[in-house]
């Protein structure tokens, strides 16, 4: 294999042969240097490839003939090989990415930047203090000259203000490495090492000034101001090669300084990474402008990647599986957006809009983002799960929560950022047509799926990418290009077949969630044949989160289960933010959903104690004290996704907003998510004591408060599918209270709602959301007299409030019956009232939709209203007699899931002879009362029919009375503030204080964070002296080393 | 004598610093770090220094025998003499930098040039 030294030599020669050229021969000049930056990177390439094959070794160059210390000697390992790799690759895209630049810049410029990617290739490999020190300078003096490529006036004072800034940090270092040499007699890094004892004794000053000066070239929080400048206004093809690359082998140059510094020197990193990740996320919050916020979000991945490195006491083997994979995926991802933000033409985030109409960038932006984040399947997810893992099992919870922080903050401010580029006007501005550019951002988002494909074998776990349902979710990335109805009859097959071939792997309770998730979904995607067109990207998010779900249900390990969580979050996120007001919806519940993921992470880890690969089951075996944390954390986590009181505050919205077919899903479907997990969770743990407390009575207790508030809630809305949508809260609380009453018939009763809920949710949703795209609106009040024009909507929605209030004789009196009976098994009562009070109230709301919608006056602008679409009125009538059969026969379903409920609460269950079902305290018969209340119907019908001809027709009429004022038209209308009585009486109950709480919280976090930038003036001698603030504060935290 | 110039190059370093740091002029502040660049080189070669022997020449004076006792440490004065080379690098980007600013807004104040902040 050809000497890696030739990596140096060929870009310094290259340089130099570009300085014998005559200046106008630009493509000449350009050729030589792209051809350069080839073989740099092909030989870099083909030693990690070697590397890894096991075909060569890790290879010592040896310089001056002589042995070290007495030369300069270098070393390409694995993990050097494969950032000399990084750096000499993001150096030839971004010299294609710089074509036009550099054919106008020239000569002199193409060697500035091939001595950049030499230098800091030089940086990676060299085993020697002044020799780092050598290549350092030379980095820092070709960034002065690359950063003047930028067509941006201001990016000259941010070039000043860096070179003062590397002025004091090369005082520090020259300073640091003479006396360094002074007490160990050598500049090698390994011999350093070998004397570190020596080193860290007599010298330790010495080493601290080394370590602080590679400490400051990574540009960490907060002594980095000249870096943000940088990252603001240099060309974007620079600020990637900065943020990849260069960030890269600064950190390479502090990996070697731990090796001498040893754990005391570890733990500073780990604190310097941390401050930089939270702090520098924190204050990217704030940022509205596109480049400077990518600089944030660089400085705080780099601080993690320190913070990485700083842990490496515990991370052991999976070292560089961790680092590698944070690093790999921040380096492709920030380059690749640094390169994307080449192509628009505005600054501020909004202007990312120019992407819309763009559905590859779009594809390439999100890939970015997910590779910044660390989402599945990227190989920040694998690093991101070991490293936590790790973390928690040495008990570092501080450390653990200040990462799941940062990490939710960044998730936070990176998709506002993306919902602004998808729902924002588009900016007028287009997208640079540049062929160059576009191939350029190109490669590097197939390089990020490659190291998706690459860690996921890596990683001790199946490779998420090799998962049937992910894959069957990617494929529909590549039929973008089909009809919409074509893919839809895929995607039902592909629901169907799934199920089909999966059908002997569930036990009785996953084959009812299953069903709802697939069948189910297939049903709901019937009605997403009304859509014509192609309707990008509206199936991959779908069968991302169906993708999700499946695996979820299947799940068996806490990493196939957090996987499988994390990406129905994704998918449903991409799938709401569909819908046409639904931005901010579509962020809070992402916020929420990652937050409650995070706490699942965490709950999984601690109760993992290092054992990355740990199956659900062993969750059953935890102890006291860890046990009940365990349960806490996974808790709150799982009803963060079924929006339990307090953490509710992105349904409504995000329910209401979403499209048509959209709310079903996500209401129907994906809420059972958190029901599942809640399951499991309960299965495996059972009841648990914390602090004296029993966890599933405050479970109890907050199913009921969700039960009662949720249904108030609903009761006061003028739209129909809020109304809807706060309903669920309601319904989900009923679930929520079942589970957590810990017997056998609650679970049951659970199960029911779980069924119900997804049948009459969703045929109410798609009723509501034909009557909405029918009259152009979803306040009710706007509607009314209905009846006549859209007669199976009208009957789809009657038999679905039948069913959800409770009565006689639809399923929904099943969940009656059963909670009833499980409540006279159960001990608390107070909670129990509070349910009991909640079902009139769900009348109340019920009421209103058929009151408003559909009887009273037409409205005169409707009078031509058509029935709703065939295609979402078909899977209504489908629910309306999966309702019906699920009435008559509830058995047929429920009497296993009895059966299996026995295994783990055998008390209780119930009798399923014949037609009737027994329990101890009475029997409901189905058949029977659904003929009895079928004949009463019948009566009550034929009588009105009798009595129909004598009623008068009525005008349209405002009522108004004496002395008020009518301010709004919608003032006038009966239907609207339909139960002002209630609301003066009740309404306090409806005050938002939790969306005050959460607001509060926010706004507080963007204050601060817009406040404190301001600490970064501007001024290149004030940053100046924060760096050396930086080294004081840094040197009396050691405790003066 | 190593302590002399060894104290000089710290103070050298010092009143650099502070220079840079203190004067808002552009041109002033290359300076300022000339000279604690300079301080930075003095306290190199101190630290290489050692009472009594002779300059690292292989010669007639010196044999190569004898050199391990009768020269002082070479290394120091060789990263010196490459210090000192960068040091002229980054000097001469910094004045061509001043250059280029005072073009732009005729000014060579440095607490003007905060278009970039926060």
């Amino acid at each position: 294999m050809v000497s890696p030294i030739f990596i140096i030599a060929a870009s310094l020669g290259g340089a130099f042969l570009l300085g014998l050229l005559r200046d106008p021969w630009r493509r000449a000049s350009y050729t030589i240097s792209l051809l350069v930056l080839a073989f740099t990177t092909a030989l870099a390439g083909a030693w990690v490839w070697g590397l890894a094959s096991g075909a060569v070794q890790a290879v010592d160059i040896l310089t001056a003939g002589t042995q070290p210390p007495f030369a300069v000697n270098l070393r390409l390992g694995i993990a050097e090989a494969a950032m000399v790799l990084l750096i000499n690759l993001t150096g030839l895209l971004s010299a294609l990415y710089l074509r036009d630049t550099l054919f106008i810049q020239g000569r002199r410029a193409m060697a500035v930047l091939l001595i950049f990617s030499m230098a800091l290739s030089g940086i990676v490999m060299t085993r020697d203090l002044f020799n780092l020190f050598v290549f350092f300078e030379l980095a820092v003096i070709s960034t002065g000259g690359l950063i003047l490529l930028s067509r941006d006036p201001r990016a000259l004072a941010a070039g000043f203000k860096y070179l003062v800034a590397s002025q004091v940090v090369s005082i520090l270092m020259l300073v640091g490495i003479i006396f360094a040499y002074h007490a160990t007699g050598s500049l090698n890094l390994d011999d350093m090492a070998a004397a570190s004892e020596q080193l860290l004794k007599g010298g330790a000053l010495a080493f601290f000034l080394i370590f602080i000066a590679v400490v400051a070239e990574l540009k960490l929080f907060p002594a980095n101001g000249w870096a943000l400048d940088i990252y603001e206004s240099a060309h974007p093809a620079f600020s990637a090669l900065v943020s990849a690359a260069a960030g890269s082998a600064a950190l390479v140059a502090v990996d070697k300084l731990l090796t001498i510094g040893g754990p005391a020197w570890m733990e500073v990193a780990s604190i310097i990474g941390i401050v930089s990740f939270v702090g520098a996320n924190l204050f990217a919050l704030a940022q509205n402008v596109d480049r400077r916020l990518l600089g944030y979000s660089s400085v705080a991945q780099i601080g993690l990647i320190v913070f990485v490195a700083g842990q490496q006491d515990i991370l052991g083997d999976s070292y560089l599986f961790v680092a590698g994979g944070v690093l790999l995926a921040h380096a492709v991802g920030k380059a690749g957006l640094f390169w994307l933000s080449g192509l628009i033409g505005g600054r501020e985030l909004t202007a990312w809009s120019a992407l819309q109409g763009n559905p590859l960038l779009i594809f390439a932006f999100a890939s970015f983002l997910a590779l910044l984040i660390g989402l599945p399947p990227f190989p920040g997810f694998y690093a991101k799960w070991e490293l936590v893992h790790l973390i928690a099992a040495e008990g570092r919870l501080l450390l653990l929560s200040l990462l799941l922080f940062g990490a939710l903050v960044e998730a936070g401010y990176l998709f506002r950022w993306f919902g602004y580029t998808i729902k924002r006007d588009r900016h007028p501005e287009p997208v640079a047509p540049s062929l160059y550019k576009h191939g350029v951002i190109g490669i590097a988002v197939l390089a990020g799926w490659s190291l998706a494909y690459l860690w996921g074998e890596l990683s001790p776990h199946a490779n998420l990418l090799h998962a049937a349902p992910m894959l069957f979710a990617l494929m529909f990335l590549a039929i973008e290009w089909a009809p919409a109805r074509l893919k839809n009859a895929v995607a039902i097959a592909g629901l169907l077949a799934w199920f089909a071939t999966t059908y002997s792997a569930y036990d009785p309770l996953q084959l009812i969630f299953a069903l709802i998730v697939l069948a189910g979904g297939a049903v709901i995607l019937l009605a997403s044949f009304q859509t014509p067109g192609r309707r990008l990207g509206f199936y991959p998010s779908a069968m991302l989160m169906f993708a999700g779900l499946a695996m979820l249900i299947l799940a068996e390990d806490s990493f196939t289960f957090f996987a499988a969580w994390e990406s129905l979050t994704i998918g449903s996120y991409f799938l709401i933010l569909r819908g046409r007001q639904s931005e901010p919806h579509a962020l809070s519940y992402l916020v929420f959903s990652l937050g409650g993921a995070f706490l699942i992470l965490t709950g999984f880890a601690l109760a993992a104690q290092g054992n990355s690969q740990f199956a659900l089951a062993g969750l059953g075996e935890l102890v006291q004290p860890l046990a009940p944390w365990v349960f806490l954390l996974l808790a709150i986590g799982f009803m963060t996704k079924t929006a339990a009181i307090g953490l509710h505050i992105w349904l409504p919205g995000a329910h209401a907003e979403a499209e048509t077919d959209v709310s079903p899903m996500v209401s129907g479907i994906l809420l059972k998510a958190g029901l599942f997990g809640l399951f499991m969770l309960l299965i495996h743990m059972g009841r648990q004591e914390f602090y004296g407390l029993d966890l599933t009575h405050a479970m109890m207790w907050i199913g009921a408060l969700s039960a009662l508030l949720g249904n108030l809630m609903a009761v006061f809305q003028e739209d129909a599918k809020r109304l809807l949508a706060y309903s669920s809260i309601g319904q989900m609380g009923y679930a929520l209270f079942g589970l957590a009453m810990m017997n056998h018939l609650g679970w049951l009763m659970a199960l029911m709602f779980v069924i119900n809920h997804y049948i009459y949710k969703s045929m109410l949703f798609l009723s509501v959301g034909g009557v909405a795209k029918r009259t152009g609106t979803r306040a009710m009040y706007q509607m009314g007299g209905l009846i006549t024009l859209m007669p199976l909507s009208f009957i789809a929605v009657l038999i679905g409030i039948i069913a959800m209030s409770g009565v006689p004789p639809l399923s929904g009196f099943g969940g009656r019956w059963i909670l009833y009976n499980a409540i006279m098994t159960s001990e608390y009562r107070l909670p129990m009232i509070l349910v009991f009070l909640s079902g009139p109230i769900a009348f109340l709301y019920l009421f209103r939709l058929i009151h408003s919608i559909f009887l009273g006056q037409l409205k005169d602008e409707h009078r031509l209203i058509k029935e709703a679409p065939f295609w979402l009125v078909l899977p209504q009538m489908i629910y309306v007699v999966c309702l019906l059969g699920f009435a008559l026969v509830p058995g047929l379903a429920l009497r296993h899931v009895d059966a299996y409920i026995s295994n783990f609460l055998p008390q209780g269950a119930l009798n399923w002879e014949g037609l009737t079902i027994t329990s101890d305290f009475g029997y409901w018969s189905p058949v029977s009362i659904m003929l009895i209340v079928g004949v009463i119907f019948s009566l009550v019908f034929a009588l009105l029919l009798l009595v129909n001809r004598k009623a008068q027709k009525v005008k349209q009429f405002n009522i108004v009375f004496s002395a008020e004022r009518p301010y709004r038209p919608e003032t006038t209308h009966y239907a609207w503030n339909f139960y002002a009585s209630y609301r003066k009486a009740l309404g306090f109950l409806e005050w938002p204080l939790f969306e005050r709480f959460w607001g509060a919280i926010v706004d507080l976090l963007h204050t601060a964070a817009d406040l404190s930038r301001r600490f970064y003036t501007g001024n290149g001698q004030v940053y100046a002296i924060h760096l050396l603030a930086f080294v004081v504060v840094v040197y009396l935290l050691k405790g003066g080393v | 004598m190593a302590m002399i110039a060894m104290a000089t190059g710290f103070v050298l370093i010092l009143i650099g610093l502070f220079g840079a740091l203190s004067n808002r002029n552009i041109l002033r502040m290359i300076v300022a770090f000339a000279v604690a660049n300079t301080g930075v080189n003095l306290v190199l070669v101190a630290v290489g220094y050692m009472d009594g022997r002779t300059a690292p020449i292989l010669n007639e004076a010196v044999p190569v025998a004898e050199a391990t006792t009768r020269i002082i440490d070479p290394v120091p004065q060789a990263l010196v003499l490459t210090a000192i080379v960068i040091g002229v690098g980054v000097t001469a980007l910094m004045l061509a930098y001043a250059y280029k600013l005072f073009k732009t807004k005729g000014t060579l104040d440095i607490s003007q040039y905060t278009d970039l902040k926060w």
